[in-house]
């Protein structure tokens, strides 16, 4: 299944598009989101260890499932103030 | 029935239904601590005084400069002049806008061995920080003291802040197991920021702040607020059930490694040297050429393959990064201005 993920901040800005498709088989899960995220767009390898994944708006982390027609945004978490 | 005289100022506040009169009471009974007191630090310090809380603690390592003053909204052009730190300047303010708030401003750097004396008897702790380290450092002692505490962060347009209230909602290690590596993460002196996104991320601690000391903390959700003022986007990624998969090192399982001193940057005075070196907390590789690239219109750069020179201040201060993120800062004997160098310069 190919999935959309919508990208913030820094993300938006390493990968330079504001979201991402990447290709997932049936079933998927956040940590397979996470390496297909790193295959179509490397530069964003440096946030992916910290870079936080929301599916549908709630939290998830690397073993939850994506459920298919599922919205997923990634932010990384911002220290400045 | 009249309003109690002294509490005459908050009207309109007590005006407001959730609030009232018995929460503006219980608001002006409360003591807060306030770590941090820049651009966040600066909005929330306004607020909650004007709000009226008991007492406020504010602590922060930091001196006024010019580049501050297009978002830290309680300095002006004289406390530059002054040279005056940032706590200094606060109290200053804050007392001519609310006499009735007992104010306790501090010039220190926020570390393992200071904070819980500085969370001493307080309600409630308010995150006006620039870096990782401290705020990791203020989850342990909320987790170890029972206080809730408001995170909130901002970078460019972006920002982002949580309620945690220790053992009930997730904490800041739920939601990032670690922070991001030296110079992984974007300071507000690399990427810059946008003051509006400080007044609104403040803004929101504030209110919460409010629900939690006037006594409606069940109306704070267990959520991560993400706003971008540039898009013009507010969301909400929930985190109800993130504390339940009980996994957190920190809330679930009971390690204080950042209140212990078992984690987090060290430094080391370079006797005779006037320079302090600064290790970082994670200690993961750095490249050199990323970070040069970021820190261009900083200062001065030079970059080989063994190290990175930032020369910043006019000559002041002297930063050198190696690769394994360690860097040296000349021009200073103080632990506390090195690391607020290397939080504003390299990130940690």
């Amino acid at each position: 299944m190919k999935q959309t993920v919508k990208l913030f901040a820094r993300a938006k800005d390493l990968a330079g598009t504001d979201a991402l498709e990447v290709e997932l088989a049936p079933a998927a899960r956040v940590v397979d989101l996470r390496s297909g995220l790193a295959k179509v767009c490397p530069s964003l390898n440096i946030l992916l260890p910290s870079l936080l994944i929301a599916v549908n708006n709630e939290y998830a982390s690397d073993d939850s499932r994506l459920p298919e027609n599922a919205e997923v945004a990634c932010f990384p978490p911002v220290s400045g103030g | 029935m009249a309003l109690d005289p002294a509490l005459e100022r908050y009207s309109r506040q007590i005006l407001f239904r959730e609030i009232g009169e018995a929460g503006q009471r219980k608001i002006c009974g409360s003591r807060v601590l306030l770590c941090g007191c820049g651009a966040l630090g600066s909005v929330l310090a306004d607020g909650l005084t004007r709000a009226g809380v008991g007492f406020l603690r504010i602590v922060d390592r930091d001196f006024v400069e010019l580049s501050n003053l297009q978002r830290q909204v309680l300095f002006d052009e004289a406390d530059v002049a002054e040279g005056l730190p940032k706590a200094v300047a606060a109290g200053r303010k804050l007392a001519r806008i609310n006499s009735q708030v007992q104010l306790e401003p501090l010039v220190a750097d926020i570390h393992s061995q200071n904070i819980l004396g500085f969370a001493d008897g307080v309600d409630l702790i308010v995150d006006g920080m620039d870096n990782f380290e401290t705020r990791f450092l203020i989850n342990d002692t909320s987790l170890a003291t029972g206080t809730p505490w408001i995170y909130g962060g901002c970078i460019g347009s972006h920002g982002q802040t949580m309620t945690i209230f220790p053992g009930e909602t997730a904490c800041l290690r739920c939601l990032i197991e670690a922070p991001p590596g030296a110079g992984a993460a974007e300071t507000c002196d690399t990427a810059g920021i946008l003051a509006p996104v400080i007044n609104v991320i403040a803004s929101l601690q504030i209110v919460a702040a409010l629900k939690i000391l006037s006594g409606h903390r069940d109306q704070i959700d267990p959520a991560l607020t993400i706003v971008d003022v540039w898009d013009g986007t507010l969301r909400k990624m929930n985190t109800r059930n993130l504390r339940d998969q009980g996994r957190c090192p920190a809330c679930v399982g009971g390690v204080r490694e950042w209140l212990a001193g078992t984690r987090g940057s060290q430094t080391t005075v370079l006797c005779g040297r006037n320079a302090v070196q600064v290790s970082p907390a994670e200690r993961a590789p750095v490249s050199l050429s990323d970070l040069a690239d970021k820190l261009r219109g900083v200062g001065e750069v030079a970059v080989n393959p063994f190290l990175l020179r930032l020369t910043v201040n006019s000559g002041e201060f002297i930063i050198t990064v190696f690769p394994d993120g360690r860097a040296i800062i000349k021009g200073t004997q103080e632990p506390a201005v090195a690391r607020g160098l290397y939080a504003r310069y390299v990130g940690s």
